[in-house]
This record gives structure tokens, sequence and C-alpha cells, in this order.
């Protein structure tokens, strides 16, 4: 049953069982088999594919998910990553509304709509998301598949118009529970959604981040204690002629808010437990995007695929917008309002609420999505021009100002910093940007404030990879790299995909001048994600100290194709063709370098270094000039200029720059070699300066 | 540099005495220590008090030399290094006549072509002795060899056999940025020498 395949593909993808997960979905006897649950499965597959480098198929499979349902967020965010994706109005503009709006509409002329509203809305929303096959939903499920099935032939709904309303209400009232919230779905079966939360505070923006699974475990135990209530309903229902709803369903799809950092775009008013999904845009549909979890698919297991699901779900927005307004026990939302309008019977959904409620919810994806697939190829600018476009209330939520953080690592660390604290106030739990924060403050230098990252983050989620990242670097600063390296193959233990963990490892591997285990470090990094740019700068730096010096040009190489704007990448891409005695490239490179950061001394540096070996005196010494202004206190500077001028003989200009750097106090190495030099100052030119 | 001061305060230069001794290990940030990339080797030992205790990071277990003077002490590393500073730990008062007296430190390229660099007599020291090889000349800092051996040529008291707690071997810390002249120092330039 197409159900269960798809249950058990997800059991085995998050066994790492790829193989018999990919088996399941397409079962290699049956080559045109559709795959189950439309959009999930797409997802799913997609997912199995890019681990096991098939990338086309992935990207073929992402996007058939994203036609199947355009909100489908997660997916896009894979091809964004894959470097794929093109650009956000293909997938989110006017189709993708016919799309939706299609498939709601599809359901509202079935008749089967109506029955019996009732409990599905209150046993599911209580229900909620469970992702996690909680072995009593699956039997919920059955078991009201198998109620609907014996009553009605029909599955699901059954009930023929008015009447089984009529027993819903009935029934509501026999129930009498808060409804805490009418979940809505997008008409195909929700994928993948995340155990969520209920938040009320920042939803806005959709992520599809993973919840710290503290929280999991918390919804989990709410989750419970809603099914045993659900079983209680299905029980009595057997007494009704409509059976309880598919609580299932309706709780998979939910998934919604409860995430802190999603808000269903279309600013639902509904968030399960009953609180108030504040900020996001009302729509009049108030229907959520399934938010889904990157990595950790968790299956609905409700879903079924094709159009029973659909129906249901469909029924089940006629139904709750219709309990809603029967129903005093609802809760009231913004929606709700709007729910009034649709007749008790649930026959008509207005087609223009639901093409109202898609386009709003589209226009934001639009922008999100731009924006993330900018960020994903590196191009920082316009990414964040693109993020200044949401509107306020969607701008100052966790993530979006934990991308916005992410771009300004990539060129001012202050900026990067301000951001990422934004983004810790408004949503103090959320993990994910974390590491790149960490990495951030271990550039500034902020050990404390380092630490005190660290230390809330692993009281966040001990079982987060991002947190023992962010621990690993307040070590690695203190220069204790074995600690450090501990820490960071906690994380790799706790996340094998999270692919800057792994990069991590590398780097203090180097720094322990273990140059081996650091270079598997980072083709584990590449092969979990290929895109991966600081992997790939790690091992052309390991090959540039190696002086293996083709190897390291040609990862340089890499590193800047995937990130064209970082100076760094570039400067050392010059460094390494100047080692290779291709010094005009270098120098092409190195002004590239420059011009990319005004910021960065070090390509300025460096091009002074290729200049003086090219034995362009006075270019160099200019440069260096301008260097002196810029950091009054780097003795490399000074020590290089000491140089240049011996080599021009100008030894009393030398000896003033010899004695300006080692006023500076360099190391040990570095001082023995100024004060060699500033003995051979009047010996002649030894054809090899190298002190 | 505290270098300077541990010589400063127990030793005058390369051939004089050394007394006194440091309680506590303190080394130079630019410094780190090279002994794990070596074969450490001993010309003699009593069983259970072998070579594995002058590296165990332990006062309280030592080496114990079981022969004929000079009792040496090897260490070969597979490449050329560079290297600035032995510390050794030596205790009169629990070791007495088994302390090391006079020391003789020579490199080299292997047993065939030890030449040596430094002697010191020691008289009753208690904790860690800093041994500088660096010569007086600049370019001298550094002593670039293949081998290094540690030679103990008499002890305290007239003592046949020696005992040392613990032998450390620093060097200088390479560049961080590979084929770079000189290492960063300023902020600004640290900053953007990496990326991690």
């Amino acid at each position: 049953m197409a159900q269960s395949r798809y249950l058990f593909a997800i059991s085995c993808f998050q066994m790492n069982l790829l193989n018999e997960a990919e088996a399941t979905l397409c079962p290699a006897n049956e080559p045109s088999a559709e795959v189950p649950n439309g959009s999930a499965g797409h997802y799913l597959l997609g997912l199995i594919y890019r681990y096991t480098d098939r990338k086309k198929n992935a990207v073929h499979h992402f996007k058939m998910a994203l036609s199947m349902d355009p909100l489908m967020w997660a997916a896009y965010e894979e091809l964004c990553i894959l470097g794929s994706a093109e650009e956000a109005v293909a997938f989110f503009g006017e189709a993708a509304a016919l799309c939706i709006q299609k498939q709601y509409l599809n359901f509202s002329t079935s008749p089967k709509l109506h029955s019996s509203t009732e409990d599905c809305n209150l046993v599911d929303t209580r229900h909620c998301v469970s992702e996690d096959a909680s072995p009593r939903q699956s039997k919920l499920m059955q078991g009201l598949k198998d109620i609907s099935g014996n009553h009605h032939g029909a599955p699901v709904l059954g009930g023929t118009s008015g009447q089984p309303i009529n027993s819903g209400l009935s029934n509501i009232s026999f129930y009498n529970t808060p409804a805490p919230t009418m979940t809505q779905l997008s008409g195909v079966a929700p994928p993948l959604c995340r155990n969520v939360q209920p938040n009320g505070s920042n939803m806005s923006t959709q992520s599809a981040e993973n919840s710290p699974r503290s929280t999991v475990n918390s919804t989990i135990q709410a989750r419970r204690k809603f099914v045993d209530e659900g079983k209680l309903r299905k029980i009595s229902g057997r007494l009704f002629s409509d059976s309880p709803r598919r609580s299932s369903r309706l709780s998979g799809d939910a998934s919604v808010n409860a995430n802190p950092n999603t808000t269903a775009v279309s600013g639902n008013g509904t968030n399960y437990s009953s609180k108030h999904l504040g900020g996001s845009k009302p729509s009049s549909r108030a229907f959520r995007s399934v938010t889904v979890r990157k990595g950790q698919p968790w299956a609905n297991e409700n879903i079924d695929e094709g159009n029973h699901n659909d129906i249901l779900d469909d029924s089940l927005l006629n139904i709750t917008s219709t309990t809603s307004t029967s129903s005093s026990t609802m809760e009231a939302k913004s929606y709700e309002q709007e729910a009034a309008n649709i007749p008790v019977g649930g026959q008509v959904l207005s087609s223009s609420k639901v093409i109202t409620g898609a386009s709003e919810i589209l226009t934001l994806l639009r922008v999100l999505g731009e924006a993330f697939r900018l960020a994903c190829l590196y191009r920082c600018q316009d990414a964040l021009e693109t993020y200044q476009k949401l509107p306020h209330k969607h701008y100052n939520t966790g993530w979006v100002l934990s991308q916005v953080g992410k771009m300004y690592y990539e060129f001012d660390y202050l900026e990067a910093d301000r951001a990422f604290g934004l983004a810790r106030q408004m949503t103090p739990y959320n993990l994910e940007g974390m590491d790149v924060y960490s990495t951030v403050l271990y550039h500034l230098k902020e050990d404390m404030k380092l630490s005190y990252l660290a230390q809330e983050l692993i009281q966040t989620d001990r079982l987060a990879p991002q947190s023992w990242c962010a621990m690993g670097n307040c070590y690695s600063l203190q220069k204790d790299h074995e600690t450090a390296l501990k820490n960071f193959q906690r994380a790799v233990q706790l996340n094998p995909r999270f692919a800057y963990a792994h990069t991590l490892c590398g780097h203090e591997y180097v720094a322990l001048e273990d140059f081996e285990n650091g270079i598997k470090c980072y083709q584990s990094a590449l092969r979990v994600d290929e895109r991966h740019y600081n992997a790939w700068y790690g091992l052309g730096m390991v090959y540039l100290r190696q002086e293996k010096f083709e190897f390291s040009e040609h990862h340089f190489q890499m590193a800047f194709q995937i990130n064209p704007q970082s100076s760094v990448i570039l400067s050392y891409l010059g460094t390494a063709l100047h080692a290779l005695k291709r010094s005009e490239e270098a120098l092409v490179v190195m002004e590239k370098a420059i011009l990319a950061d005004k910021k960065n001394p070090v390509p300025m540096y460096q091009k002074a270094n290729i200049l003086m070996s090219l034995e362009k005196f006075d270019e160099a010494l200019e440069v260096l000039e301008e260097l002196k202004e810029y950091a009054p206190r780097e003795i490399s500077v000074y020590a290089l200029m000491g140089r240049i001028y011996k080599r021009r003989n100008m030894h009393e200009r030398a000896m003033l720059h010899y004695g300006i750097a080692l006023d500076l106090k360099p190391s040990a190495t570095d001082a023995a070699a100024i004060k060699a030099a500033i003995e051979k100052l009047h010996v002649p030119d030894e054809m090899d300066d190298n002190l | 540099m505290s270098l300077e001061m541990a010589a400063e305060s127990s030793e005058g230069e390369e051939e004089g005495k050394l007394s006194g001794g440091n309680q506590v290990l303190i080394v130079d940030e630019d410094l780190r220590e090279l002994g794990k990339k070596a074969a450490w080797s001993v010309s003699s030992c009593k069983t259970g008090n072998g070579v594995s205790s002058l590296r165990d990071d332990n006062l309280e277990t030592y080496w114990q030399s079981d022969g004929a003077q000079p009792h040496f002490v090897n260490i070969q590393f597979q490449k050329k290094v560079r290297l600035q500073l032995v510390v050794l730990y030596v205790d009169f008062k629990l070791d007495e006549s088994y302390t090391p007296s006079k020391i003789s430190i020579r490199a080299g390229d292997g047993f065939h072509n030890l030449k040596e660099i430094k002697a010191v007599e020691l008289v009753k020291p208690t904790g860690w002795l800093y041994l500088s090889l660096s010569g007086l000349d600049p370019r001298e800092t550094f002593v670039n060899t293949f081998m290094l051996q540690i030679a103990v040529l008499s002890n305290h008291l007239n003592g046949r056999d020696t005992h040392v707690r613990q032998i450390k071997v620093y060097g200088p810390r390479p560049n961080p940025i590979p084929q770079q002249p000189f290492q960063f120092t300023s902020t600004e330039f640290i900053t953007y020498s990496t990326i991690r």
C-alpha cells in the first residue's frame, strides 16, 4: 500500500539505509509506478539521490515535488543547496497559484465534503503532527480508516451532504473539546512535517530548519495525550454514523507553526496549541504551508497518496471553516470570520479566497526563495537586497536574520555579529545558523561571547551538531586544538550529514599538523555537500602547506567557482599561482581580490610580495606604504619593506624598518630572521634571501 | 621572554653552572613541544623505569639508567627540525646521588656525527631546568637537526646511575599561513588571513 511504502521508505532513510528506501519508493520492477505520497515522496527520493551522489535525479525529483506542491519550501531549499535552482519566480509564480487553487477547488466539488466536520477537526488538531509514526497514531489512523470504510465505503468523509454535518455538529458538542485549531493543509499530502511546537512569537517566516529535538520530545508528550482522546473518540465514533475523522491526517499535516521559525506562510492564525499565530499574514484561507524539515523527513503516516487525502483535506478545510462558525469551542481566529462566509454545508469553497491566499503566500515565498537562492550562490549583496524587500515583521524573524547573518559573514564580521545577535533575541532557541555565528565570534576573537553562546546552545539542545560546533570553536580560539577536535567529532557523530562539522574537524587536524586526517575530513565534508566551499579552501591550504602547488591551485579554483566574491579565496589562489611561478596571473587575481574587499589587507601584502619577487621594487614599496597607513602595527609590512630596501641598497631605510619591526616584538622565528637580516645588511646581496 | 628570565635566574651562560630550577613549567607562546614527533631511546634502563617515564607528564615516575656512564637519551626526528629549548625536570632532594651533575647536549644527523652544542653543570637542582640551545648570533637561534642526544656525564655525589623525571623539547611554531615570509601580527591581517 502506498502509504506504508512511504512510511517504510522514511524509516529506512532515517536509519541510513538509502538503497532500501530508494527501492521502496521506486520499485525496480515497476518502473512506471507513481511515487507514493506525491510531493513528499518526490522530496524524499530527491534527498536519497542527493546523498547517493546522483545530482541530476535529485534535482529532477525536487522539481517534481515543487510542481506537485508549490508550497514545499524544503524541496526548493534543497535545489538551492545543490546550486540548481532557477529563479524563485519560476517556482512560486502564477502557475503555482493556479495549481494550489486547483487542488482546493477539486475538493470543494466533491460531495464527500461536508460530512462530519466534527471531531475531525477537534481530534485532528489535537493530534497534530506526530510525524514520529507513533504506533498509536498509525493504529488510530488505521482504525479510523476502517471505520470510515465500514461505514461509508468511502474513504474518510463519507456521509452525504447535509446530514452528516448535523450529526457532526452534534458530535462536536458531544466531545466538547476546545478545538485548538483548524488545521488546513495544502491540498497535497503534506510531506515531511517537522515536529512543531506551538510557538506564539516569531512566526512569520517559513523555515525548514530543524527544530530542536528537545522540543520534539515535549510535543510528542502532548500528542500522546491527544491520541488517547482520539481513541476515545474513535470508539464513540462507532456509535455514530459518521466516523470520527482521521485525526491522523490532520495532525500530520498540521505541522505548522509549532516550529519556532516558521510561520505558516499564509499568515495562518491557526496554531494548534491554540496559540494565535500572531504576525502572520491573515489569509482568507488560513492554510498553512506545510513546513518541512530538512534532512529529517518525518512522514505523516497518514498521508495517503492520491485523492483520498486530498479530498479529506479539502473537506477538512471546509469543515473546519464551517465548524468554526458553528462551534464555539473553536478558537476564533481571523480566518474564522472569513469562514463564516462559507455556507455550513461547506459546499462552496470560495475560489477567490483560495487564489488570494495562495498568491499572498506565493509572493512571500518568491522573495524568500529568491533571496535564499542568491545566498546559496554567494551573491551576497544581491541576497541582502532581496531580504531587505521583506516587510518588517517578516524580516525581523529568527530565520531571516540568521540568513542575513550568514551573508554578512562572507565579508563583514561585525554586521554579521549584529544580525545574529538580533536573530538570537527573536528566536533564542533556534539552532540553525548558530554554527556560523560561532565562527563569526571566533574570527572576531570574542571569547566571552563565544563561550556564552556555546553554553546556551548546549543547554538548549545537547544533541544538535551546532551546539558542539560552537563549543569546539570556543576551545579552538584558546588554542586547545585537541579538545576542539573532540567536540567537532561529537558534532559529526550526532549528524554525519552536517558538512560544516566535518570541515571544522579538518581545520583542527591541520592545526595539529595531522594533514592526512585533515584531508580525510575535508573530503567527507565535500561528500556531503559538494558546494561547501570551506572544505575546498581547507584542502587548498593543506596542499599549499605541503607545497603541492598544483593541487592547491586546483582546490582554490573550485572554491572560487562556488564563491566568487571571497577576497580570501582569491588571495590564496594568487599565492598558489605565484608559487607555481605564474606570477602574472597571480597579480591579476590579487587585483581582483583587492577589489573584492577593500578592507582586506592580505591581498595587498601578497601583491607586494609578488612584485618584489618580480623585482618591481618601487611598486611594491608603494603598496606597502599604503598598507602601513592601514595597519600601522603589522610587523610583516615593516619586515618586508626592510627587505626590499636592502635589495635596493638603501641601507639606512632598511635598518629603520627592521628596527621598527623588532620594536613591535615579533615572534621568535621572525625576530631571529630580522636580526639575521640586520647583520647581513652590509653584506652584498645573496641570491636567495631566505632568512 | 620567559626563556631569558629563566636563564638569568638560574645560570650564567653556556659553560656555567645551573642551580635551583623552576617549580612551574612556563614556556613562550610561540614555542611548541616537538617531542611527540620523535623517537625516544635511552642507553640503558632499569625495568619499570624506562624511557616512557620521561614522556608521561608525570613527575613521580622517572627514568633510571642501568649501566656505565655516560648515559644517553636519544631523540630522533624523521626530518630536520628547528629546536630552541630543552627542559628537564630533576630533583636533588628526591634523587640525591642519582641527580645528574654534568650534562652535555649533542646534535647531528645520527650517531655517527653528533657534535656537542651545549654543556652545563648542575648544582643541586630541584625543578624544571631550561637549557636554551640558541647561540649568541641571531642566526643561531635554532638548531636545525635530525637528532638530539642528551648525555649525562656524571652525577651528584659520584652516583653511577641517574634519575631524570621528565624531558621536553621545544621548537618554534611554524607560520600558520603557509608560503609567507613573516607571521601576521595585527588583528586586521589575522582576521582576513583564513577562512574557517
